[in-house]
């Protein structure tokens, strides 16, 4: 073959070996062996679902941590209400005991009566603005101080609610009662009026629901007053019906040592696997009235110790024992899930090795191979320009003299 | 046979030596000139010497020069520069989508799995502002991340789109060289003459015009005949046909031929063929995949979040402002919701409830209509493009390589060798040294002859 010209030959090879330094560097400085899509188009596509997954990973593992703190929060509140209600059943006990006289027991039901206060503040336990013991209510004390009384803000002597008047559908009201410890939801169908209101809480009353006589009237100011008839039991009212309006204590109307629900009974679930979730908290319901009610256990031992006889006060200081007891056994599902938090834990960091060094394998470079792959190619480089050098400038010329 | 015919071959001999000088000075002159091809000078003998008793040699004739052309490797070095050309249209704007489907910390599949994530995070505390507030901003910066994917791809289709014209209008000026030339040089064939000076600028031209768009040559009498790939005559003897560019009702210029013909779809290779293939079909793929995840995510997510509850325990709302169409969808999402208690947590009313937060961040593992989950959608979209640009790549080395073997075949036969044309000086040098003895030889026997009466004389 003929040759004319060995330029283009030379910087096709400089431009190649160029571009191999240029590869091999940029590997090396990045520890990357894919850097673009093009770079291994199949390995890019596993990264974007690799990359998916440790995100997640990552994110499961920020949820285990807060949720671990938010349920040691209540784990603590639960263990402090156990201590107390110890401590008021053995006030009871005492208490029952015959030679007690009635100043003692006045004393007693004093020193459980803070017992109570301080039972119901460690169940309105909040940690960072969420209320543990309410459910999925987070966002106020699950725990209210109850009254006899709550009237409509609507309505007025000149213009007041009717039993015809229709409420608004799908509102909801719900009346919570401190001496059952147990909560009447009304969703209101279309077309149903106030009277259906008073129909139902009447008939939930009936059923042992809501305490006996508590009923939903018209008062004389031409409010929805829903009330217990009764001095010492105590409700707490909510509804979203504008028709109604917020439903606020009558005053003055307060029953002391009643505490009613106004969280609800619902779990959240939050995810801390990819098929794995756990329930964060225990609604206040559940722990404290849908068993034993074991706040309204407390109330009654105040009224027993304060008002009842020896044998009323045993027997509201059985109900203390026997709400402990209840209360002590709601903690276990409680601990279960921190136990299984803390595993999830440290599967989640085996879970983060695993991916990341499937991430290096899919687009990472042996960093050894790297800096030979790179010595190489400077060496051919070397190579490259070397010949070029050598051989460019060479021409007959030079020896025709 | 006489003194002076042996003058008259000195003479030619000088001549001779003088045309081949020149040749090889043009030659050396040409070296480096695109598209030259090297002159060789063709030295024949002389018609014989005749007395009438013996014929003897009568010296040398530069009867010309020849071109050391080969025009099958010409061809074939058009038609990879086609190929080239093509490829390397397509390779710089698939560089250029490249970056935007490379995991970093803006791309879609990072922006996609950092809200799921902040979704993860508000599940733990549903009723947080700052936690609803991430996950606005996170919906925020996913819609922003698929606008900007899109709006690069149609900005580049808009540049691609003017390119066209501009190919377009440098075929044109191409061609009308090109049929200029075709007349001159079937003068020069017909006449005897090598073309060459003429028949070079023909042939660059024609590799220039390969480097825009793939023609099919045919050589006649009458010179070259260029055709577009679909038969379109390009130039036929003097005649040159221009192409034009029309804007479609897709918004597109569209290449139509002499006939009005439109051939836009026709046109495979060169910088023109390479542009349209990106503008008409891998551009408008890559959208049609973007806008397809755009509406089906969004439409998946809007349909989770309406079934819940706001912090207020109103219905949800809209989570993305999505269109109907699919096409243009990931250049038009938005974010719907300004206000964090409008993310639809809740699935029971309540403010604390976690539910529906369970529901969008499902949306991550389950298939969207197109049988894919998003993130698979997703990884599929960055498949494409690193296959499209590693396949066009490789190509254009390959190419490319393919490309330097031809021309070094083909500098082989018409290319320079300075080496070459410096040994040809010697040569000729010499013989004109040579011939120049035999003159003053000549002269000098003259002399002689001259003496010879004078002597005698005297």
């Amino acid at each position: 073959m003929r040759v004319t010209n060995m330029i283009p030959d030379m910087q096709y090879a400089m431009q190649q070996s160029q571009q191999a330094v240029a590869a091999a560097l940029k590997q090396l400085s990045t520890g990357l062996r894919v850097n673009k899509p093009s770079d291994d188009p199949a390995a890019s596509a596993q990264m974007v679902t690799s990359l998916a997954n440790s995100a997640n990973v990552d994110q499961y593992t920020s949820n285990v941590n807060s949720l671990l703190s938010q349920m040691q929060a209540a784990d603590s509140g639960i263990s402090s209400i156990v201590t107390s209600l110890s401590s008021a059943a053995t006030i009871g006990v005492s208490g029952a005991n015959g030679t007690t006289n009635s100043a003692d027991r006045q004393a007693m039901a004093a020193q459980v009566s803070s017992v109570l206060a301080s039972v119901v503040a460690q169940a309105n336990t909040s940690h960072q603005g969420v209320y543990v013991f309410g459910g999925t209510a987070t966002t106020s004390p699950p725990f209210v101080q109850a009254s006899t009384t709550y009237n409509s803000t609507q309505g007025t002597v000149l213009i007041p609610l009717t039993a015809t008047q229709p409420l608004t559908a799908g509102s909801v009201t719900t009346v919570s009662d401190a001496t059952t410890g147990k909560t009447f939801t009304f969703t209101v169908l279309p077309g149903q009026t106030i009277s259906a209101l008073s129909t139902a809480i009447a008939g939930a009353a009936a059923s042992g629901i809501l305490s006996a006589g508590t009923t939903a009237t018209i008062n004389v100011n031409g409010q929805l007053s829903i009330g217990t008839n009764s001095g010492t039991a105590g409700i707490a009212v909510s509804t979203n019906d504008p028709v109604l309006g917020p439903m606020n204590a009558a005053s003055g109307t307060q029953v002391a040592n009643a505490y009613a629900y106004v969280g609800n009974s619902a779990v959240n679930q939050v995810q801390v696997g990819d098929s794995f979730s756990v329930p964060v908290g225990v609604p206040g319901d559940l722990m404290f009235t849908s068993g034993p009610n074991v706040i309204g256990s407390l109330t009654n031992l105040i009224a027993a110790l304060q008002t009842g006889t020896s044998a009323q006060i045993g027997a509201a200081s059985n109900a203390v024992s026997s709400g402990l007891n209840y209360v002590s056994q709601q903690r276990i599902p409680l601990d279960n899930t921190i136990s299984q938090l803390n595993s999830q834990d440290t599967f989640l960091s085996q879970e983060t090795l695993t991916l990341t060094s499937q991430q290096s394998t899919l687009v990472g470079v042996n960093i050894a191979n790297a800096a030979t792959n790179l010595s190489q190619a400077e060496l051919e480089n070397n190579a490259t320009m070397a010949a070029a050098a050598k051989v460019l400038p060479q021409t007959l010329l030079d020896y025709l003299k | 046979m006489s003194l002076s015919t042996s003058l008259t071959i000195a003479v030619r001999s000088l001549s001779a030596a003088t045309g081949a000088l020149q040749i090889a000075n043009n030659n050396i002159a040409n070296a480096n000139t695109p598209g030259y091809v090297r002159q060789l000078a063709t030295l024949q003998e002389a018609e014989p010497f005749n007395d009438g008793t013996m014929s003897a040699g009568n010296g040398v004739v530069l009867t010309g020069y020849q071109s050391a052309r080969d025009e099958l490797l010409q061809t074939l070095i058009q038609q990879q520069t086609q190929a080239q050309s093509g490829t390397n249209a397509q390779l710089s704007s698939l560089q250029q989508i490249e970056p935007l489907f490379t995991t970093s910390t803006q791309d879609i599949g990072t922006q996609m799995s950092a809200l799921f994530s902040s979704i993860s995070s508000l599940s733990t505390n549903p009723a947080s502002s700052p936690a609803r507030q991430a996950v606005l901003v996170a919906g925020n910066n996913l819609a922003t991340a698929f606008n900007r994917a899109s709006n690069s791809l149609t900005s580049l289709q808009v540049g691609l789109n003017s390119q066209v014209t501009q190919d377009v209008s440098l075929i044109n000026t191409l061609t009308e060289q090109i049929a200029a030339l075709n007349p001159q040089i079937a003068q020069l064939k017909a006449s005897g003459q090598d073309s060459g000076t003429l028949q070079n600028q023909q042939d660059q031209l024609v590799l220039t015009l390969s480097a825009l768009t793939g023609v099919g040559v045919t050589k006649a009498d009458n010179g070259i005949t260029l055709t577009t790939g679909s038969g379109t005559p390009l130039v036929v003897g003097s005649q040159s046909f221009s192409l034009q560019t029309k804007l479609g009702s897709d918004g597109m210029q569209h290449v139509l031929d002499q006939n009005g013909t439109d051939i836009t779809t026709t046109l495979s290779s060169g910088d023109l063929g390479g542009t349209v293939q990106m503008r008409d079909q891998t551009i408008p793929g890559l959208l049609s995949q973007l806008d397809t995840l755009a509406s089906q995510f969004g439409t998946a997510f809007n349909a989770v979040q309406t079934t819940g509850f706001d912090q207020k325990g109103a219905a949800g709302q809209n989570f993305f402002i999505m269109q109907a169409a699919i096409a243009g969808s990931a250049a038009s999402i938005r974010m719907a919701i300004a206000d964090p208690t409008l993310i639809a947590a809740s699935s029971d009313g309540s403010a604390g409830s976690n539910g529906n937060l369970a529901n969008l961040s499902a949306i991550q593992a389950k298939p969207l209509p197109s049988g894919n989950t998003p993130g698979d959608s997703y990884a599929n979209l960055v498949f494409n493009v690193g296959s499209l640009t590693a396949n066009a790549t490789a190509t254009s080395g390959a190419v490319a390589a393919s490309l330097l073997q031809l021309k070094n075949q083909l500098n082989s036969v018409s290319g320079v060798s300075i080496d070459e044309e410096s040994t040809n000086l010697i040569t000729y040098q010499q013989a004109y040294e040579a011939a120049a003895r035999v003159v003053s030889t000549i002269q000098s026997l003259y002399q002689v002859t001259m003496s010879m009466g004078t002597a005698a004389a005297a």
